[in-house]
């Protein structure tokens, strides 16, 4: 599914020096740099508040940066706007925490909505999707084992479902890049483990890269081969999930979160297996 | 014994509390209270409640509500008919004409969804629209455009914008966002954002406030006819103007009827799409 439009050996996505302030007050991001390689699953984790969704915000320009770029195939997205800008979003799919369906659609417009970077205006106002695009909606929702669902109103699926919806609808977009934020916020940790394995599968199949927000540190060490470490809008740690160590959870989550992050590796040990 | 004594000593120490007084000090307090008592002495004084007035009205109101028990429906059907009919049509074009013209504004008038200077403008806009009485925009449109239901329809469709955009504008503003982003995330286009993010959340309070003004407007029909904008209120003002309460009470119960047949079919309407 993945089409190779990125040269074979450079990064799917480069984010140099970025910058985030909102209004006068401190900066969310103080200049963050990465690489993130085609092929490549790398989980982000830090502590609330340490500019994780911010980042990656940033990078589809919700927040708009306030220095740095972003750079998708040699283009910095911070000097797109309009159609180009809208382009360039197709192709990096978001998947949000508490998922951002619109409740009152069903399930298959919801997955549609993916679509609408390339549907004209009325056609998608009449509900006249490209029959291509109806039928990969439809195949999408039967890899997440949502078939039946289409004409499910969202607000009526469980958490875990709604979730499946979200990644449904961005990979539709297309999207040669996932940015993932913290997709298990809602979820118990069964669920959560389900969600991830689904998330990681699915780039391995499709050939797709993805960022991961994760708050559960034993999650991001089970399924991210790459983890990045935030603190305070700087990456502080860049590396393989054998290198974490207290040390590193220390600079990472602060001092005073060592312990309540040791609860956390304690019962995510209990989930993971 | 211990007991008692150790509750006695916990009574004895305990702290008095009373709720923070809005105003501090009690001289500015009593002053406020006594200057508000004396002003609204004075005020009443310039009423000029006249007891003989009173009894003659007392008397009069005898030979109103003695039409209002005799309602005669037969006299002036012809009449009453057209503006009945007159003022239905009036209260569902203007509604749906205010509603086509509310939604942009509505949209313009949200903060999350427009850019600062349109949002001024569009507040703006809406806040002229409900600047001023039925009543009056009433008897405006009458001195431009003449008697009859046009000048009526205008004032229903001015009422109705400043109505729905305002609430339509305070539902959209009060939408979760998160679904807006996602599509955003997707390269939707502003009016596909709206489309697929804003109206369905929406669309149950669009749904509710238009019944509820359809309601509004049959009312305000009636008021608005008395100075001349058309249907059943003109045909009110002319039997009022005949003394024929008998008349009068007809049109007043039909009133009634059509506001309560509305709120059945409202109701209904509501639990069927909602």
């Amino acid at each position: 599914m993945s089409t190779d439009r990125t040269p074979e050996g450079s990064a799917a996505l480069e984010i140099e020096d970025l910058v985030v302030r909102y209004g006068k007050g401190e900066d969310v991001l103080r200049g963050v740099s990465l690489e993130l390689q085609r092929h490549e699953v790398v989980g982000l984790i830090g502590a609330s508040g340490s500019g994780k969704s911010t980042l990656l915000r940033a990078v589809h320009r919700l927040v708009e940066p306030t220095s740095g770029a972003v750079i998708l195939d040699g283009v910095n997205l911070l000097g797109l706007a309009g159609p180009e800008l809208r382009q360039a979003r197709l192709r990096m799919g978001m998947i949000f925490q508490e998922h951002a369906l619109v409740g009152r659609l069903t399930v298959m417009e919801n997955v549609l909505c993916g679509t609408l970077g390339r549907t004209g205006f009325w056609k998608s106002v009449r509900r006249n999707f490209e029959p291509n695009d109806v039928e990969e909606a439809f195949r999408l929702l039967e890899r997440m084992g949502l078939d039946g669902l289409e004409d499910r109103r969202c607000d009526e699926l469980s958490g875990g479902q709604k979730q499946r919806v979200g990644i449904a609808r961005a990979l539709i977009q297309h999207p040669d890049i996932l940015l993932v934020d913290e997709p298990t916020a809602s979820l118990d940790p069964a669920a959560s483990a389900r969600i991830m394995s689904l998330i990681t599968e699915v780039c391995a199949e499709d050939g797709l890269s993805a960022i991961i927000n994760l708050h559960d540190v034993p999650l991001a060490r089970r399924f991210c081969p790459r983890i990045l470490g935030l603190h305070a809008g700087r990456i502080v740690f860049d590396g393989p999930p054998s290198a974490l160590n207290d040390e590193i959870l220390t600079q990472v989550y602060g001092e005073e979160a060592l312990e309540s992050y040791v609860g956390v590796r304690s019962e995510g040990t209990r989930v993971g297996d | 014994m211990y007991a008692r004594k150790g509750h006695a000593l916990a009574t004895d120490l305990a702290r008095a509390w009373r709720p923070p007084p809005r105003i501090e000090s009690r001289a500015v307090r009593t002053l406020i209270v006594v200057s508000v008592a004396l002003y609204l002495l004075v005020a009443a004084l310039t009423v000029e409640v006249d007891p003989g007035r009173i009894r003659e009205g007392m008397s009069r109101a005898g030979d109103l509500f003695g039409g209002w028990l005799r309602p005669d429906f037969v006299t002036r059907w012809p009449d009453i008919r057209t503006g009945l009919l007159e003022s239905l049509s009036m209260t569902a074009v203007a509604t749906a004409v205010g509603l086509m013209i509310s939604i942009p504004f509505g949209l313009g008038a949200s903060r999350n969804l427009v850019p600062g200077p349109v949002y001024v403008v569009c507040r703006g806009a809406l806040a002229v629209f409900r600047a001023f009485n039925e009543i009056i925009v009433a008897i405006l449109f009458v001195a431009m455009f003449g008697f009859g239901p046009f000048a009526g329809v205008m004032t229903l469709v001015v009422a109705t914008v400043g109505f729905l955009g305002k609430l339509l504008a305070e539902a959209v503003e009060e939408i979760d966002s998160a679904p807006l982003d996602a599509l955003t995330t997707a390269g939707a286009s502003w009016p596909s954002r709206v489309v697929f993010g804003v109206l369905p959340q929406v669309m149950p309070r669009i749904l509710g406030l238009t019944l509820y003004r359809l309601d509004i407007n049959f009312r305000e029909s009636a008021v608005i006819g008395l100075v001349g904008a058309g249907g059943i209120g003109a045909t009110l003002t002319t039997a009022f103007s005949r003394y024929e309460f008998e008349s009068v009470s007809a049109i007043l119960i039909l009133i009634i009827a059509m506001v309560f047949a509305a709120e059945v079919i409202s109701g209904h309407l509501r639990r069927r799409l909602l």
